[in-house]
């Protein structure tokens, strides 16, 4: 016990030493604050306010888009924004009236952004206002003496030069969203913007090329002073399309009024010179903010605006799906040449009537003469000599059912029906009676424009289905490099070129020749055009639909498909007009038109009467739908 | 307060407890100040949530008899180390190390908890040990127990987390009465053992080392982090430029400048005056723990106060000295003040125990 009352004294004795020992340390601690606060503190201080260095990145100029000759279709502009420096500001109150009054300002939002500022550090700027124009930037520059509190920052913003034209093919910028983020692996942040849909999206890595950091001075406010080093953004490739201006500014102000789809492409390459999706949005909207109002009026759009018609949209084909069920029936010696249906007008199938459109009936035609007057009658006879399967080998060969693998994201397939189809996927049998519609483009059989243009072009390139494409090259803004597109292809079966001619020769019929459906727009001028006029019924899928639809969405579909010169075809254009009426008066004179211009023809005068075009004429009208079928 | 409802009328310590909440108090405000306006923003609410978590363990610890504490200590000891081997094993990384286990929305490092159970340990070890000699197989038993969890901690590898335990072996050593060629002899053994260690290492495998003790070195550039805090402090000049008016740090020019460099915020923005107050805080609270030490009614709780308020010590002194790079950057936070929940709450479960020694002083208790 004794042993245990010594060692208390001497842990009492070190508790003592450690004690001095504790306060001396701490004391030496405030020494050496002492000394760098209060003997070094004016260099330290000097320090803080003159050396912080910060890094900024540097935002790569994107890529301009141009059309296939150069012309800019989408550029960059400087973006003004205005911003308010609290600590500058002697009284913010008479900063904020002073601004308001300047620019004509909303004065409740500008103090409502000046409140939600007030959360942040002082020498945060407050942003004021964005998107100003040169005379209000000059206007607070020219004050900028009396009121150091207001700055201006400049951006680049992106410029869609025509507006909504092609802005479809285009795309829009949006900020990033937190998936877009993720998954581009921090090559993004928050705020930044990045491509959505069109070429903006789906050629974003080259656009956007690689953004640089610069290591700034910045002073005690936050702003700049100097740059210590700089790593220069990679400016992002300027884009070059197979688009032609001059083809879609014509297309796009044919369908100024009407809703539908345009494509144009070269049928030897795929390269794409006009897409048209109509009604269209103005692509600017998205860069500078869209307001709640516009979004909504965007989405709540009953012909949805922001959707690709040409790739996203499908409808029944009509009777421009006639050629190639001609061909294929041609081509597996199902028929000849000289094959002959009469044509009363109507005929009956599995117990059904069907109607011709030409109500008093063709008389006895041949395949040439259906074709150019698209005899309903004889193609129900040829489908049912088909059948529903060897129609789906046929038109699959053609590339309907996949997409076209054009460039563009949100691509549909399309549908062409079969016996097994129905069987696996709709869950019902296929009726007989269903092949005599599809043999005239109705009935379940479903294509985008984009498909049609693409078979048109295999038709007339003996077999061979481009893939369409809007990329034609890109080329390094510095260097000069260039990236050209190589054409792709995918090889549908051979055609005979004899069993072509025979299909061509009723195409072009239809466009020259007296009679023809298309004969109104024609092209005369040294190049023949040859084509097939399409009027799709607006087939009641649902009859509550058709009772409470408005009557305009009941017009039937106007469809043209076309290519010129007919001896060597350099262009395919497929013209859709929803609810446009007849495809001969709705359709086939933008297909005209087209041509002419691109192959500078100056149409003669006068036009062609429109008596001509009024015979009621394109597709099959079958009276029964496929609902009323047995 | 609390005394009021204890039995007997006797008195809590108000100058460790007052010293205590004003720093904890401090740590909000700072928290608040470093934070506001990032994407950190709200974590002093959360901060003043771990300080009533603490202040409820105190109580608890003022309330409970300490001696039962120091007669289970080695139970204690034993399943505080369970968390630390769950995480070596199957913990998730957070920031890179394993030393957090989560529930819900809360992380929490139970090597803080661990700390406290290995002083209550080394208290139950001297007070057993109480020859006037210190034996070499004391000497061996306190490496064995303080080792262990540092052994553990470091392979999180949490290097800062793991050196705050060291403090408990000075404790032990000197408290123990280890005579002055005892000393000599374990500062020649250190040296000779870290110098060869150091020589039989090939050059990638010091780097590899350096990168594993500090992985954040390279990041910005070596020395980044103490020049911008040693320009925080520095700024700061005798009375500060202004709560939240730290350009440093309000400029995010601070690494984790609401944990481990906290201090350097209160020195820009409260300049020498307010480092004089923490500091002065800081001096309070030891200085009277220690004074209360040696009024303990035995030695375990003699040996429970030093080692706590050992512990803390050295934490303050490494942190203070790193902003001023008196000692290169380990993670050691500034205690009652870094944000840091599990270090708040224990640190006031220390206060607690420390206290809880205090009020039974008198040997009838």
């Amino acid at each position: 016990m004794l042993r245990i009352r010594e060692d208390r004294q001497a842990v009492v004795r070190r508790i003592e030493i450690a004690r001095v020992a504790a306060g001396a340390v701490l004391s030496l601690l405030a020494v050496s604050y002492w000394t760098v606060q209060i003997v070094r503190g004016e260099y330290y201080f000097s320090l803080s306010e003159n050396n912080r260095i910060r890094a900024v990145k540097i935002t790569a100029p994107r890529g301009y888009v141009l059309d296939r000759n150069g012309a800019a279709l989408v550029e960059n502009e400087p973006a003004y924004m205005l911003h308010l420096y609290r600590r500058e500001a002697k009284d913010l109150e008479a900063s904020v009236e002073f601004i308001v009054a300047l620019l004509g300002l909303n004065r409740d939002q500008v103090r409502s952004r000046v409140e939600r500022g007030r959360r942040d550090p002082e020498f945060v700027p407050i942003p004021i206002a964005e998107n100003l124009g040169i005379d209000e930037v000059a206007a607070v520059e020219a004050r900028a003496v009396e009121h150091p509190e207001f700055a201006i920052t400049v951006s680049q913003r992106r410029l869609y030069k025509n507006g909504g034209a092609a802005a479809h093919a285009l795309g829009y910028l949006s900020e990033a969203t937190p998936d877009q983020i993720k998954n581009a692996g921090n090559a993004y942040g928050v705020g930044d913007w990045i491509g959505q849909k069109g070429v903006e999206s789906a050629y974003e890595r080259l656009l956007a090329g690689a953004s640089g950091e610069r290591r700034v001075i910045v002073d005690s406010h936050g702003r700049e002073v100097a740059e210590e080093a700089r790593l220069e953004a990679k400016p992002g490739q300027n884009l070059f399309l197979t688009l032609d201006s001059k083809l879609q500014g014509i297309a796009e102000e044919y369908f100024r009024e009407r809703v539908g789809s345009v494509v144009a492409l070269d049928p030897r390459t795929g390269e794409i010179l006009a897409l048209v999706s109509a009604p269209t949005y103005d692509p600017n909207w998205f860069t500078r903010r869209v307001t709640a109002a516009e979004w909504s009026g965007l989405l709540e759009n009953p012909d949805r605006p922001l959707q690709n018609r040409a790739i996203q949209n499908m409808y029944s084909p009509g009777s421009v799906i006639k050629p190639f069920l001609a061909y294929g029936a041609l081509a597996r010696g199902l028929v000849d040449p000289e094959w002959r249906v009469f044509c009363p007008g109507h005929a009956v199938f599995y117990g059904r009537e069907f109607h011709c459109h030409k109500k008093g009936g063709h008389g006895l035609v041949a395949l040439r003469d259906a074709i150019k007057m698209s005899c309903d009658v004889y193609f129900y006879n040829l489908g049912q000599k088909l059948g529903v399967d060897r129609i789906n080998e046929i038109l699959t060969g053609f590339g309907f059912g996949s997409p076209t693998g054009i460039d563009l994201s949100f691509e549909k397939s399309g549908l062409v029906p079969s016996e097994e189809w129905a069987r696996t996927r709709r869950g019902a049998r296929w009726y007989p009676s269903e092949t005599i519609s599809v043999a005239i483009g109705q009935g379940p059989l479903l294509v985008t424009t984009m498909q049609l243009a693409r078979a048109y072009a295999a038709l007339v390139e003996g077999g061979r289905l481009p893939t369409p494409h809007l990329f034609l090259s890109s080329q390094d803004p510095k260097t000069g490099a260039q990236l050209r597109y190589k054409a792709e292809y995918h090889q549908g079966p051979t055609l005979s070129p004899e069993n072509l001619k025979i299909v061509e020769g009723g195409m072009w019929a239809v466009v020259n020749e007296p009679g023809g459906t298309a004969y109104g727009s024609r092209v005369t001028g040294g190049i023949e055009m040859g084509g097939k006029t399409g009027t799709a019924q607006v087939v009641g899928h649902d009859s509550t639909v058709r009772a409470g639809a408005d009557k305009s969405k009941l017009e039937t579909h106007a469809w043209f498909a076309g290519f010129a010169p007919i001896q060597d075809p350099k262009l395919v254009v497929v013209v859709f007009v929803e609810n446009g009426g007849h495809g001969n008066l709705a359709a086939a004179p933008l297909a005209k038109a087209l041509f002419e211009a691109h192959f500078g023809i100056v149409p003669e005068a006068p036009p062609a009467p429109a008596i001509q075009a009024a015979a009621p004429s394109g597709g099959g009208i079958a009276r029964a739908s496929r609902r009323e079928a047995p | 307060m609390i005394a009021g409802t204890l039995p007997g009328g006797r008195r809590l310590d108000l100058v460790v407890l007052g010293c205590a909440l004003a720093l904890a108090a401090l740590g909000v405000l700072f928290v608040a100040s470093a934070t506001t306006g990032t994407r950190f923003d709200g974590l002093a609410g959360r901060q003043a949530i771990w300080i009533a978590v603490g202040l409820g363990a105190m109580v608890a610890a003022i309330l409970f008899d300490y001696r039962m504490l120091l007669k289970s200590a080695f139970a204690i000891y034993c399943v505080s180390l369970l968390p630390l081997v769950y995480l070596l094993a199957f913990g998730e990384r957070i920031a890179n190390v394993r030393s957090w286990i989560r529930f819900g929305h809360f992380q929490f490092q139970p090597a803080e908890l661990a700390k406290i159970a290995t002083a209550l340990l080394v208290a139950y070890l001297f007070e057993n040990e109480d020859d006037a000699r210190l034996h070499a197989s004391t000497i061996l038993k306190l490496g064995a127990i303080v080792g262990l969890p540092v052994l553990l901690v470091f392979l999180q590898p949490d290097m800062g987390l793991a050196l705050t335990f060291l403090p408990l072996i000075f404790v032990g050593l000197y408290f123990g009465g280890l005579p002055a060629r005892g000393w000599v002899a374990i500062v020649i053994v250190v040296a000779l053992l870290a110098g060869g260690g150091w020589f039989l290492l090939k050059d990638y495998q010091k780097a590899r080392i350096g990168t594993f003790l500090n992985p954040d070195s390279d990041v910005l550039g070596s020395g980044y982090q103490v020049r911008q805090s040693k320009i925080a402090v520095g700024s700061g000049g005798f009375s500060g430029k202004g709560f939240r008016s730290g350009t440093q740090s309000q400029l995010r020019f601070l690494p984790v400048q609401h944990t481990d460099f906290i201090l350097a915020v209160i020195a820009e923005e409260w300049g020498f005056l307010g480092v004089i107050l923490v500091l002065g805080l800081f001096a309070g609270l030891f200085l009277r723990a220690l004074k209360l030490a040696q009024t303990a009614r035995d030695r375990g709780g003699v040996f429970l106060v030093l080692g706590l308020t050992g512990m803390m010590f050295f934490s303050v002194v490494v942190n203070a000295s790193m902003m001023i790079g008196l000692l290169p950057t380990t993670g050691i936070p500034l205690p009652f003040v870094s944000y840091g929940g599990s270090s708040v709450a224990t640190t006031f479960l220390a206060i607690g125990l420390i206290l809880g020694v205090q009020f039974r002083r008198f040997a009838n208790a």
